[in-house]
This record gives structure tokens, C-alpha cells and sequence, in this order.
């Protein structure tokens, strides 16, 4: 790993996570905060290989990998480098917090619904994920994901907490007609 | 053409074809398999692969390691039968 970028790579984390939080205490997580936030996240996506350089990170073994780049002290955010292979994909959740991506390279089709009755969903818009764009997310917000094309898709991804303590997910399985949720990892809810 | 998988924790044999994941199957049969994401992120319907051989969709590698697949477990959600197998949840006990 070459130091000099690590460095400068740690420093501009560091500075796209206190912009964030500094526009989320402001405003608080709304559409428009998240947008500025999204917006910022795509410039520092577009540093590209300068500051995210292949070798520096470890391709996932499974499909999918979470790299991270920094995590603010206590209960704060967490910034993440995301690597997903051709076809690694989610069904539709939402992730209990906000959540603001963008990419590096590769292409991820993101898909957002709205909830229909007990356990349904049904698609209203979708987005692009690749480079030069990005897509951000209230905390209820619903989508799927699918990395498409030959290529596997780098990204940032930061979230209004850090995934280890990621409250409950909900899933929702249109062909079950279910949906579920994952436990909780939020301290004061976890069993 | 199908596969015909066992679910160990039930001792029932479904069919399944080998581009539909075993989960898929399973629920569609009326078993009771566990499941939270059904896509590969959350581990909850990890399974031994007692016998028979599967190809792996791609998943995230907090829901599966390399060493738990070295070990002969996968994830029914990603688990497409390349054969006859024999699957049992190791999710929610065993039964």
C-alpha cells in the first residue's frame, strides 16, 4: 500500500464525513441534506483510482465486500468501500437509516418502492449507480439492488451509522409475499 | 429437468430445478425454511451440504466466509442443485 495515498485518502474520509455531519446536525437527514451529502460523496468517488486504488483492497471472496474507510467515534456514521461482483444483488429493504451511495467504477441498478398492503411492494423509480452519479436514501426508504454488466462495481457508501450498529432491516419477498426483519444491532436493542 | 433436494431438519425431498435456488424451492414447497434476506446478505438460512454438489450465486462474505464454504456450508438462498443434494438449516436449531 503506497502511505502517501493512504494518508491522503484517511484525510479526505475524514473530511467528507465531518461535511456530512455537519450538514445532517444542521438540517438533520432530509431530502435536501442528503442530496448535498450525496453530492459531495460523488466528487469524492470521482478521485478514482488517485485515492482508491485496486491493490490497496481485497476483492470479496462470496460477491460482495464492505472495506472501511472511516467510522466517527461513539454512535456516529460510518464510510464505507463497497466491492460487488457481476449479478451480487439485494432484495428490497430498507435499512432503518439513512444511507447516501456513489460510484467508483462498475454499474449497480437500484430500484425504489413503496409499500403495498401487509408484505407487498411495487416499484416507483430506479437509478443508476455508476460513475459520476450516486442515489441516496431516507431511513425507510425501500430498494433492491443488482450490480449489471461484466464488471464489478466500486463504490462509497456512507450510512447514518456504522454497520455494526445497524438497526433492524427490513426484507420484503414479493414471491413469498413476506417480509422480514434482521435483529437489531443498535446496543440499546440488541438481546 | 430437476434436482431432487432433502431437507435433513424435515425429512421431506422436494424438486428443484438447477436454476432456482434451494430456498426458493423449499418455500414454494411449504417448508418452514429459515430466511431473512433471501438474497445472499444475512446468513440466515445457512446450511451444511450433507451431499450432492450446488453452484453458489454470488453473496455478501459477512453472510458466507471463504472458510465456511471450504467447511461445506452454504447459503439455501444462493444455492442452485447441480445434482441430487441433502441440505439441513443450521439456522434456528436444528430439528
Amino acid at each position: 500500500m503506497n502511505t502517501g495515498i493512504a494518508a491522503d485518502r484517511g484525510k479526505a474520509c475524514q473530511d467528507l464525513v465531518r461535511a456530512a455531519r455537519a450538514i445532517v446536525d444542521a438540517e438533520g437527514p432530509t431530502d435536501a441534506a442528503l442530496g448535498k451529502i450525496r453530492d459531495l460523496l460523488v466528487a469524492l468517488a470521482g478521485r478514482g483510482e488517485a485515492l482508491f486504488p485496486r491493490g490497496d483492497f481485497a476483492l470479496p471472496d462470496g460477491g460482495g465486500r464492505n472495506h472501511p474507510l472511516e467510522l466517527e467515534d461513539g454512535d456516529g456514521m460510518g464510510l464505507y468501500l463497497t466491492i460487488n461482483m457481476p449479478g451480487k444483488e439485494a432484495a428490497p429493504h430498507d435499512h432503518g437509516i439513512w444511507c447516501v451511495n456513489a460510484a467508483i467504477s462498475g454499474r449497480e441498478l437500484n430500484r425504489f418502492f413503496r409499500r403495498v398492503g401487509e408484505t407487498g411492494v411495487e416499484a416507483i423509480n430506479e437509478v443508476m449507480v455508476e460513475p459520476g452519479s450516486g442515489m441516496y436514501m431516507t431511513e425507510h426508504a425501500i430498494h433492491d439492488t443488482l450490480v449489471v454488466g461484466d464488471e464489478p462495481s466500486w463504490g462509497l457508501a456512507l450510512y447514518g451509522y456504522a454497520l455494526i450498529r445497524f438497526p433492524s432491516v427490513v426484507w420484503f419477498h414479493p414471491e413469498f409475499g413476506t417480509m422480514r426483519a434482521s435483529p437489531s444491532r443498535r446496543p440499546a436493542e440488541a438481546a | 429437468m430437476t434436482h431432487r433436494v432433502t431437507i435433513a431438519n424435515t425429512g421431506q425431498t422436494i424438486e428443484c430445478s438447477p436454476d432456482r435456488p434451494i430456498l426458493h424451492a423449499a418455500v414454494a414447497a411449504g417448508i418452514d425454511y429459515p430466511y431473512i434476506c433471501a438474497s445472499g446478505n444475512c446468513a440466515a438460512c445457512i446450511s451444511e451440504l450433507k451431499s450432492g454438489e450446488v453452484s453458489m450465486l454470488p453473496h455478501g462474505d459477512g453472510a458466507l466466509s471463504a472458510a465456511q464454504k471450504a467447511e461445506g456450508k452454504i447459503l439455501a438462498c444462493r444455492a442452485k442443485p447441480c445434482s441430487d443434494v441433502e441440505v439441513i438449516w443450521l439456522g434456528r436449531g436444528r430439528k
